[in-house]
């Protein structure tokens, strides 16, 4: 078990964050750059000082800004951290490199290379290597190296999609193997929800939300963190618990047509249309604000009906209110909102 | 043509060596090496250089990754007092230096209880090279350890390593071929030290000066032959550090 709580100091604000994760569990700290996801990582491995905090990891007290203080050193944590640049030993080779942090025997390292892919390479340097090969190696030095914990800073940004899929389940798969607790940092939301089983989301340092991908995706606790999961348009409603407020439209989350039954019917005016990948992605204005959204077709000219299924609804304040439907004394499809432009 | 133009300043530059060789003869060789001590100032100078050598490294290699790794306050200022001494010419340091360590100065006095003397004694020659050379390669040491990616140190400590074995197993072995670079040019200098030599320390005789008094002495053709020694004696470690740090790059890129 890893559990942090931490306030760190940073230039024009403090990152605050508690964060939990049990072993072999993965956690993605989810945020814009700059809001602090690497400041947290460098705390837990001891390279920063919190200016308040504690870290446990097992039963190890890492660090303690309260009596008895601690401050354990990073080469005594056995915690890991793997960033962007696989940071190999460039004048050691790929076995060396391997074995640097751990008394391991042969047959452990040989097992290792095999579950990487790197079986044939053991004794190239990590000049010969492609970008994917060196954050493999990394990654299995840090695995063969006494290891209570592994953080992982945006390692794949960079490299190819696929590749970057094929390692985050390599990593996944071998954290989950390990029993041990992981931490991604990720600026990209595919990236965190392709590895982590909880998503912490971070603005300006702050803890906006924690908890299982699906229901941070699809239930934002504020409308800031629907905007950093990708909600791009937010379109007034009535009839909610408490009034007046808003509700978040996520561009992936639109059919086009009226479906009641699925949610908010929207009634605009298409603005703008552009190919996306398979379909096309529209800019509608409805009821005085522009909402995107993904459709499979060319949208039509003029008045345009679509839906916005089971929306986050906010209230004035910002904070997430209940949608109309999940107050137990209505009926399903009752209180829905339809919005004309 | 930029062939060319290469040639012909390079040949320009290796003029006075290709001078040194060409006015050389074998009789002038072997009469002015085999008079009686001819050899002794080879022995002085390869005496003091290794001496001077091992000095630069215990007190520049400190200094240099302090200055690199940015842990000292004022960086510039710290930079700036190493160049001071590349700046001053070394006849300016022989002088200063007698009104440093010369007998009438506190250290002086002190070295005289300890009944040393820092004028016209082995001990004056090795300082005299130290401070000729120390930028040479405290400098060069500096760039080399600057060119250590810290992030790799950090990795190593992560993995386990104190910093005392990370700057063994990382550090160190990624700055070498720079280190090597460094002490081999600071070796070349020393080697060749004259103007703060000549000051302070003007016995015991090292081949700069071996050179300058058979000039005086008995002219130009008797004291080239030492020169050729010079060259012979103060290049082999810089070309070997040389080709060592290449080979070490090579190994490296795999």
């Amino acid at each position: 078990m890893l559990n942090a709580d931490v306030e760190v100091d940073r230039r024009d604000f403090t990152v605050r964050a508690s964060i939990a994760v049990p072993p072999g569990g993965r956690l993605a700290l989810f945020g814009p750059s700059g809001a602090g996801k690497t400041t947290i990582l460098e705390v837990i491995a001891g390279l920063a000082a919190p200016r308040r905090g504690r870290i446990v990891l097992g039963e190890r007290v890492l660090t303690s800004t309260s009596p008895p203080v601690r401050a354990v050193p990073p080469w005594k944590r056995r915690v890991g951290l793997l960033r962007q640049d696989p940071a190999l030993f460039p004048h050691l080779s790929v076995r060396a490199n391997l074995a640097y942090g751990g008394t391991v025997g042969e047959p452990e390292l040989a097992e290792m290379a095999g579950v990487l892919g790197l079986g044939g390479l053991l004794s190239a340097m990590p000049a010969r290597l492609s970008g994917g090969q060196g954050h493999r190696v990394a990654l299995g030095r840090l695995l063969l190296a006494p290891c209570d914990a592994l953080l992982l800073d945006e390692p794949f940004t960079g490299l190819d999609a696929s590749l970057r899929r094929g390692l985050t389940d390599l990593v996944a798969g071998l954290v989950t193997a390990r029993g041990v607790p992981a931490v991604l940092v990720a600026h990209e939301l595919a990236d965190a929800q392709a590895f982590a089983d909880r998503l912490a989301v971070l603005d300006r340092g702050e803890l906006l939300q924690d908890g299982p991908p699906d229901e941070v995706v699809l239930r934002p606790a504020s409308r800031r963190a629907a905007e950093l999961v990708g909600y791009l348009g937010f379109v007034p409603v009535q009839g909610l618990p408490e009034g007046a407020g808003l509700a978040g439209i996520h561009p992936e989350r639109t059919l086009p047509g009226a479906h009641p039954d699925h949610g908010v019917v929207l009634t605009g005016t298409v603005s703008t249309r552009r190919p996306a990948g398979a379909g096309w992605e529209a800019d509608v204005r409805v009821a005085g604000t522009v909402i995107t959204c993904r459709l499979p077709d060319r949208p039509p000219d003029g008045e345009f009906v679509l839906t916005a299924l089971d929306p986050p609804y906010f209230g004035p304040d910002g904070t997430a209110v209940p949608a109309p439907d999940r107050r137990p004394e209505q009926g399903r499809g009752q209180g829905r909102g339809q919005v004309r432009g | 043509m930029s062939v060319i133009v290469a040639a012909v300043i390079w040949i320009a530059l290796l003029g006075p060596v290709i001078a040194l060789l060409t006015h050389l003869s074998w009789s002038a060789i072997r009469s002015s090496l085999s008079a009686p001590g001819a050899l002794d100032p080879l022995v002085v100078s390869l005496e003091s250089g290794a001496v001077t050598l091992g000095v630069l490294v215990v007190i520049g290699t400190p200094l240099a990754w302090l200055m690199a790794r940015g842990r000292l306050p004022f960086p510039r200022v710290w930079e700036a007092g190493v160049l001071c001494s590349l700046l001053l010419p070394p006849l300016v340091i022989g002088l200063l230096l007698i009104f440093m360590v010369g007998p009438y100065t506190p250290i002086g006095e002190l070295l005289g209880h300890l009944n040393l003397s820092a004028t016209n004694t082995f001990l004056a020659l090795c300082i005299a090279e130290v401070y000729e050379s120390a930028p040479y390669y405290v400098l060069s040491a500096q760039a080399a350890f600057s060119g250590v990616d810290p992030r790799l140190e950090q990795q190593a400590q992560l993995l386990g390593d104190r910093p005392a074995r990370v700057f063994r197993r990382v550090t160190l072995p990624l700055a070498t071929p720079g280190l090597a670079m460094g002490l081999s040019v600071a070796w070349a200098r020393a080697m060749g030290a004259f103007g703060a030599v000549i000051i302070i320390a003007y016995h015991p005789f090292g081949i700069p000066l071996q050179i300058y008094t058979t000039l005086q002495e008995t002219g130009l053709a008797s004291a080239l032959p030492f020169a050729l020694v010079l060259l012979v004696v103060a290049l082999p470690l810089p070309l070997a550090a040389y080709i060592w740090s290449a080979r070490a790059e090579r190994r490296r890129r795999g």
